[in-house]
């Protein structure tokens, strides 16, 4: 069975005829070409494909794109479109970039956008809130010091 | 040398950051089909028919294929490593299993349709007819006589046997003044990298040439398997390596679902993808580490270990062509480690049993060895009564005694491992801690100290397989400057192609930004064996290094003769050569390389070879495959070490282990960028840190996998993996031009040891010890339990 959704995503408003078996995350990459948002586990345990739905973030794979009629959806490609400041990328990223926050790079735009999340909630995080503010994002490459140090980094530069 | 040492940051970070990395998933071709792949739900099963007539009449489906067809259409998949050529057993290994079936997910039927919905639709109506085979899951039980068979050709389960042997044992035996033995458990679990494994196959029916992107290691090996496998001229195969969501080993080998999006690709002439799904991976992306590690050692009473026996029963699941049971055999190749007990023995049984095929992971085996050492001198220690970290200290090779050869031929190339443990023990506070425990325990805390040390044998060079000990590069200036380094070596996000650039970068003298570094094409890259074994940045970036210096020494030649001076008189810094000491006197890199590519003909450049281009090979220089005197070869020319010290809480009440801080000082040789090495020695610590107390791949008594998806297969989170202190303790190699050894392995054996024997210090009031991994927490509370019951023998949960 099919259906029409209209949604916002990335700024932008979007029409589309979907499967109403597709996750989120499928639409997003298959449909509309965002390869940034992630698959690795389709349970909503690896955190691969989180974006921000109406403002929250979520796991795109627990997630009908049939559901998110109405909504607006923002993945990591609008998001560093939006986000970004002076240079290519927002604080954040140049903070990964600097401590080496990432290695393969699969879990990082999900886990990017769960540390954004977190800063807005929580601006100045001790180190245990932000260990349990990326704990829905697993990385198997880096052991998260690199990441928990880059978003300190960040948390004390927007503090001063 | 500008970059060299320096932290610079990786250089595919800004666009992996903003989700701009291409992985194989992402690749999509016009008029694509999709590939779902049906699996055994048996773990031990003859197949008596497959009826395919509903799949093949679904909508949308464009070929359905069971192991018939492919034996019609291909041959066996090459092994990766053949068990045969080590005096093993072997079998053949099609893309799907032909008529019986070995392990629960076990690939029997494939279908390809127009959608992924539709490709999984008509999987689920393809009818396999099973009869069903008595199941072996313990290895132990595999080995008796009226075990069931997997192979009944092989009139056994043993795969393998095994036996290194040195020294008089027996003597030394009978000489000791203490005997002791012990039976340690590893248990299986996997690496898990978070991309699955994903597959875009095309066959151009026009050109009669076929492409493959793979989330790979290893392109060029893949590709001359595929050539075999398909039954097509390598010529007429290229193989493409998109970015790697992180690998470990499991994206090493030729898996049966390369050659089968391949094979279906050609079949019906469209492209076929073909995205692994978790569950998938879990059951047969490859499994590691289920060891049984039995152990006796005889030392004297000052903790001299004078002698060694050890068994060790590899439990490799049913056999793919993979070469995941190589694990086992590396396990027995690399004890006693860096102690020096010249009376040693090490028996070795590789066996099947009906649970998933193991497959390379990060550790390969040296987790198994390292662990069954640190608790052997562990056990030493508490008999003689003597600290953990001094009889470690008292057996160590002595820093002058390299290369130093161990029984089994592995040959440790260099170090100072009695520093490196002196050092760790110094940061991490060693001899004081008694005191701070003393006073955590009065407030009712457990917490506990161990110490550990790990010997990573890397760059693994196997005679007659592509695991082999040499790399290639090429590196290639443009008219403009600008540089481009191809090499053999691929990066998995382990991030050589950033230690590679910076080498080149210094070896040139210029900008690191002009620096561009091509990998994993086979059309485009030299013949190399890929990543793995640490081996890209010390082969891959050796070889790199000989090629730059050659094209350096044309631009200096060129630059010199344009400068009316001598090469040597030249210094080339940041693209600009400048006499020694001449500040006014210079010419720009990229004029000199303007100059030789448009004018060969002119007075600075006419007198030499056209071009700016090298492609250079690397070969270890200490790998020997001719047997010494006593039958010994080394396949490994680079060991690295780390020495290390955790600090662990446990919680006597749920039994849950806290690690509250890890201290290490490593030696990888020369550091190329300090970042990098950190990251990956910090990331190889999360792995064995999961591994140890987190993940674990249980199977039940009928080869059903328990734990098959994320929900039940745990990973450690931020929450539980706590920052790494890493020091460095560089001690060159003395066979790599840049004293480089592996790196980016190290990490992932050291936490098995050394975590266990802090643990064990925590709970020493209750005289704990521990001879099984997991340390979940259900199986630390029975070993808390069995303890305070008067039983040590260590709980089977």
């Amino acid at each position: 069975m099919h259906t029409t959704i209209q949604l916002t995503v990335n700024n932008a408003p979007c029409e589309a005829t979907v499967d109403t078996r597709t996750l989120l995350v499928d639409f997003l990459r298959d449909q509309l070409d965002l390869t940034g948002t992630h698959l690795g586990c389709a349970t909503g345990n690896c955190g691969a494909c989180t974006v921000v739905l109406d403002g929250l973030t979520v796991k795109a794979c627990t997630v009908l794109a049939a559901d998110v009629a109405g909504s607006a959806v923002t993945t990591i490609e609008g998001w560093t479109q939006d986000a970004r400041q002076s240079g290519d990328l927002h604080p954040i990223q140049d903070a990964f970039v600097k401590h080496h926050a990432l290695q393969c790079g699969f879990c990082t735009p999900g886990m990017v956008l769960s540390v954004q999340q977190l800063l807005k909630e929580k601006p100045n995080p001790t180190e245990a809130e932000i260990r349990h503010g990326i704990a829905g994002n697993l990385c198997r490459c880096t052991g998260y010091a690199s990441i928990v140090k880059a978003v300190q980094e960040i948390a004390r530069m927007s503090s001063e | 040398m500008a970059y060299i040492g320096s932290a610079v940051s990786g250089i595919l970070d800004a666009k992996l950051v903003a989700g701009k990395g291409q992985y194989t998933a992402d690749v999509s071709l016009p008029g694509m089909g999709y590939m779902a792949v049906v699996r055994s739900p048996y773990a031990h099963a003859r197949i008596l028919s497959i009826d395919t007539g509903a799949a093949q009449q679904h909508p949308g489906v464009r070929i359905v294929a069971t192991g018939a067809d492919i034996k019609q259409w291909s041959r066996p998949i090459p092994h990766t490593l053949n068990p045969s050529a080590f005096g093993g057993k072997t079998t053949d290994i099609y893309c799907l299993a032909i008529d019986r079936v070995h392990y629960v997910g076990t690939p029997v039927a494939a279908v390809v349709a127009d959608t992924r919905h539709a490709a999984t639709e008509a999987a689920n109506l393809i009818e396999v007819e099973y009869a069903d085979l008595p199941v072996v899951i313990d290895a132990e039980r595999a080995l008796e006589p009226d075990s069931p068979l997997l192979y009944p050709e092989w009139e056994t389960n043993e795969l393998m046997h095994v036996r290194f042997q040195g020294g008089d044992v027996e003597r030394a035996f009978a000489d000791a003044d203490h005997i002791l033995d012990d039976t340690l458990h590893l248990h299986r679990h996997t690496a898990t990298p978070l991309e699955p494994r994903a597959a875009l196959a095309h066959y151009d029916d026009r050109a009669e040439r076929l492409t493959l992107w793979v989330s790979t290691q290893a392109p060029h090996p893949l590709r001359t398997t595929l050539a075999n496998t398909l039954e097509m001229d390598e010529n007429d195969i290229q193989v493409i390596q998109p970015q790697v969501g992180g690998a470990f080993g499991v994206k090493i080998p030729t898996y049966q679902e390369d050659p089968l999006a391949c094979l279906l690709s050609k079949r019906t002439g469209k492209p076929v993808k073909w995205v692994e799904e978790r569950t998938e991976h879990l059951m047969a992306g490859g499994h590691a580490r289920e060891q049984t590690l039995k152990f006796s050692v005889a030392c004297k009473a000052d903790g001299t270990v004078v002698g060694l026996k050890v068994r060790i029963i590899g439990d490799v699941g049913a056999l793919a062509a993979v070469a995941g049971w190589g694990m086992s055999y590396v396990a027995s190749f690399v004890v006693p480690g860096p102690y020096k007990i010249p009376n040693c023995e090490v028996d070795l049984s590789i066996v099947v049993t009906n649970k998933g095929p193991w497959n390379a992971y990060r550790g390969f085996g040296k987790e198994a060895a390292s662990f069954l050492m640190d608790r052997v001198m562990d056990r030493v220690a508490d008999t003689v009564q003597m600290d953990r970290a001094a009889v470690r200290l008292k057996n160590f090779v002595p820093k002058d005694e390299f290369p130093y050869v161990q029984i089994s031929g592995a040959t440790l190339d260099s170090g100072d491992y009695a520093k490196a443990l002196q050092d760790v023990m110094d940061k991490a506070g060693y001899q004081s801690f008694a005191e701070e425990q003393q006073r955590l325990h009065a407030q009712g805390r457990y917490i506990g100290m161990g110490v550990g040390f790990e010997l990573t044998p890397e760059g693994g060079c196997i005679p007659d397989s592509f695991i082999g000990g040499y790399e290639g590069a090429t590196v290639r200036v443009s008219p403009s400057g600008q540089v481009t380094v191809l090499t053999g070596v691929t990066s998995p996000g382990s991030g050589n192609e950033t230690g590679i650039a910076q080498i080149v970068a210094d070896a040139l003298g210029v900008p690191l930004s002009t620096v561009r570094v091509v990998q994993g094409d086979t059309q485009a890259c030299p013949y190399g064996l890929g990543n793995w074994s640490s081996r890209s940045l010390f082969m891959g970036g050796s070889a790199s290094l000989y090629a730059a210096r050659e094209v350096h020494h044309k631009v200096l030649r060129v630059a010199a003769s344009m400068l009316k001076t001598a090469p040597e008189d030249l210094d080339c810094e940041q693209g600009r050569i400048r006499v020694k000491g001449q500040a006014d006197r210079e010419v720009a890199f990229n004029d000199v390389a303007e100059y030789v590519h448009k004018r060969p003909f002119d007075h600075h450049a006419f007198d030499m070879e056209p071009g700016l281009e090298s492609t250079r090979y690397f070969r270890m220089g200490n790998i020997h495959h001719v047997p010494d005197d006593k039958g010994r070869i080394n396949t490994y020319p680079s060991y690295p070490y780390a020495a290390c010290v955790a600090v662990v809480e446990v919680d006597i009440e749920t039994g849950v282990v806290t690690l509250l801080r890890y201290v290490t000082v490593h030696d990888c040789g020369t550091v190329i960028n300090p970042l990098l090495v950190e990251g990956q020695f910090q990331g190889a610590v999360a792995q064995g840190l999961g591994g140890l107390i987190y993940e674990q791949l249980s199977y039940d008594d009928n080869g059903q996998l328990q734990t098959g998806t994320f929900m039940d297969y745990t990973l450690p989170t931020a929450v539980e993996v706590p920052s790494v202190e890493i020091h460095h303790q560089e001690v060159p190699s003395p066979f790599t031009p840049l004293g480089t050894k592996g790196a980016g392995e190290s990490g992932v054996s050291s936490p098995f040891g050394t975590i266990v024997s802090a643990v064990e210090n925590a709970l020493m009031p209750f005289g704990v010890k521990i001879h099984d991994t997991p340390l979940t927490p259900q199986r630390v509370w029975r070993m808390i339990q069995a303890a305070k019951n008067g039983n040590n023998g260590g709980a089977k949960a």
